[in-house]
């Protein structure tokens, strides 16, 4: 694979990105969306007392935090509990950059003339997957920053260090890259069999499900986060997914099947 | 040179092109004209080391399809059927995309792009959005996209679409210029009278060869050609028929108030010998014209010929 062909093709993604405002919202809204919504229950929560009759009921949440006063308690718990939405963002952003740019250079018929050089199609491949990975990358890790410092702001700093705990910064540097490269080469493969990204998007998107099913079990579990273990297992488990996902790649996404399938 | 031997391309079922054989010298213009569904593209495709073929073989400036597929798309220009030109970027940042693509860097690719803008007229508009573009400036850029990187083997899929006619003329003159610098062009198009001025032999397809020739050949395809001869003096053309009639080489033969209308199965050759066999009869001739088909008239036989198959792929 050669570098410099990766890199033109990135360079032409990331001009293609930065000149559609509308994708562009993509990647930014829902990234502070999940970042708001959590902070906005903690700015809730600082602004209000809680309710002593209700203790009762959130007890087995701020059971995770013994050391903490019930109120910053409640806080660490809902900004944590809300932590695993923020894969959400590496798993839904770059899904809808990468079949847009797939199923959109397709219906553009600007795919045959970028084959018909010396470009490899792995080397094409690479050029949108970091054109459409990047983004989401930056995303998320922004918004996780901004949401370490703004939470630890309106409340107390022991929140900021819940944020950035080990397990969440092993989880931004492994999981979430690796959750955006799967769903840049699902993104990819799907849109190698239609030509519809509202299809493709629709199609790639149950890749939310086990996030979400994830995040649900946590809080009905009354568990404030994930544990290493946890992040590890996941890190492996969206690792095997990738190459099983990077085989049928390669099969589905050949030149000639690309070329042929254009309707 | 491209040299193409019992080229074939099935997709599942279907066979979109079947033995295929013809060579395409250096500086020479070949034209494949057939209708739509022919197989053009997609031996273009094959040819141009897209899509690989079935069975037969080609080889592109001495390279072979399939082993030699990256070193052929690296010597090949191509213009596709649609322009394809990425709409959010402007015309020279397409052109320094496929620049790059082609392995042009630095000076060379600024240089390249510049000059090809310039070729076809479009330096004004050159930092404008494709996206602005009518189809006739878009044609112009993806023209230039396919020329940027001075390819030896160049297939142009209708390269005057949509161009006005001082652009048009523009192009065909570059391409004549390309054909002059010892350029293998082949060029597809439903445009016969584009093809006729442009190429210097054409193919007629229909899933595979119908006939290879050059224009002139290929209008006298199928039928004896006619010569009108004018004559000037005291005996009339219907004088001559008899004598006419007799020559072994004309087919048919007719008088009309002052011209002998004589069908001819080889008229270049037979010309020089009807022309001689009337003046020794006594004629006195003012002029000679050969009639033959025009090149329209000539595909429709053809293609005619040969009724209906699949749709292209």
């Amino acid at each position: 694979m050669r570098l410099g062909y990766v890199l033109a093709v990135f360079g032409k993604e990331w001009r293609d990105l930065v000149s559609n405002r509308l994708l562009l919202g993509a990647v930014a809204f829902p990234a502070l969306i999940f970042a708001a919504i959590p902070t906005g229950v903690v700015a809730f929560i600082q602004l209000n007392d809680l309710d002593p009759s209700q203790l009762g009921q959130i007890k087995q949440y701020i059971a995770n935090f013994p050391d903490l006063a019930p109120k910053l308690a409640a806080q660490g718990f809902i900004i944590t509990n809300f932590m695993a939405y923020f894969l959400l963002i590496p798993a839904m952003v770059p899904m809808a950059i990468a079949t847009q740019s797939v199923i959109g250079e397709k219906l553009a018929r600007s795919l045959e003339p970028q084959l018909a050089t010396p470009l490899e199609v792995g080397e094409l491949l690479a050029g949108k997957t970091l054109a459409a990975a990047l983004p989401a990358v930056a995303a998320t890790w922004g918004v996780f920053a901004l949401y370490g410092w703004v939470n630890g702001a309106i409340a107390d700093p022991i929140l900021t260090r819940l944020i950035f705990s080990n397990v969440w910064l092993v989880a931004m540097a492994t999981l979430v890259p690796l959750i955006c490269l799967f769903s840049v080469l699902l993104g990819i493969v799907v849109s190698s069999r239609v030509n519809d990204p509202r299809t493709a998007q629709q199609i790639g998107g149950f890749v939310v499900i086990p996030i979400i099913a994830v995040a649900v079990a946590q809080f009905v579990g009354g568990k404030a986060t994930f544990s290493m273990e946890q992040v590890l297992i996941g890190d492996l488990l969206v690792a095997g997914l990738i190459g099983v996902t990077l085989l049928i790649g390669s099969w589905a996404f050949d030149r000639e099947s690309i070329l042929t399938r254009l309707a | 040179m491209i040299v193409v031997e019992g080229l074939r391309k099935d997709f599942r079922a279907l066979t979109a092109v079947h033995d295929m054989s013809f060579t395409v010298g250096d500086g020479e213009i070949f034209g494949l004209l057939g209708p739509n569904g022919a197989g053009k593209t997609t031996t273009v495709r094959m040819l141009a080391g897209l899509i690989s073929p079935t069975a037969g073989t080609a080889t592109v400036n001495g390279h072979s399809l399939g082993e030699g597929s990256q070193r052929i798309r690296a010597i090949t220009g191509i213009l596709t059927e649609s322009p394809g030109l990425h709409e959010k970027l402007t015309a020279r940042q397409n052109l320094a995309f496929y620049g790059r693509l082609y392995g042009l860097r630095g000076m060379r690719l600024k240089d390249a792009v510049d000059r090809y803008l310039a070729v076809v007229e479009m330096t004004e508009h050159a930092d404008q959005r494709v996206v602005t573009f009518s189809k006739g400036m878009r044609q112009k850029v993806a023209v230039a996209r396919a020329l940027l990187h001075d390819p030896e083997v160049i297939y142009l899929d209708e390269p005057t679409s949509g161009l006005d006619p001082s652009a048009a003329k523009t192009i065909r003159d570059f391409i004549a210029t390309l054909r002059s610098l010892g350029r293998s062009i082949v060029v597809c198009t439903h445009n016969l009278d584009e093809a006729e001025r442009l190429c210097d032999r054409i193919g007629i397809m229909r899933g595979t060869l119908l006939r290879v020739d050059t224009p002139a050949g290929l209008r006298r395809h199928g039928r004896s050609a006619t010569v009108r001869v004018e004559l000037n003096g005291a005996r009339g053309p219907e004088s001559f028929i008899g004598r006419m009639a007799d020559l072994p080489f004309v087919t048919g033969v007719q008088a009309t108030e002052s011209t002998l209308v004589v069908e001819l199965a080889d008229p270049r050759h037979e010309t020089p010998d009807l022309v001689a066999a009337l003046v020794a009869a006594g004629a006195r001739i003012t002029s000679v014209a050969e009639e033959a088909q025009t090149l329209e008239e000539a595909y429709l036989s053809l293609v005619g010929e040969h009724g209906e198959r699949d749709v292209d792929r």
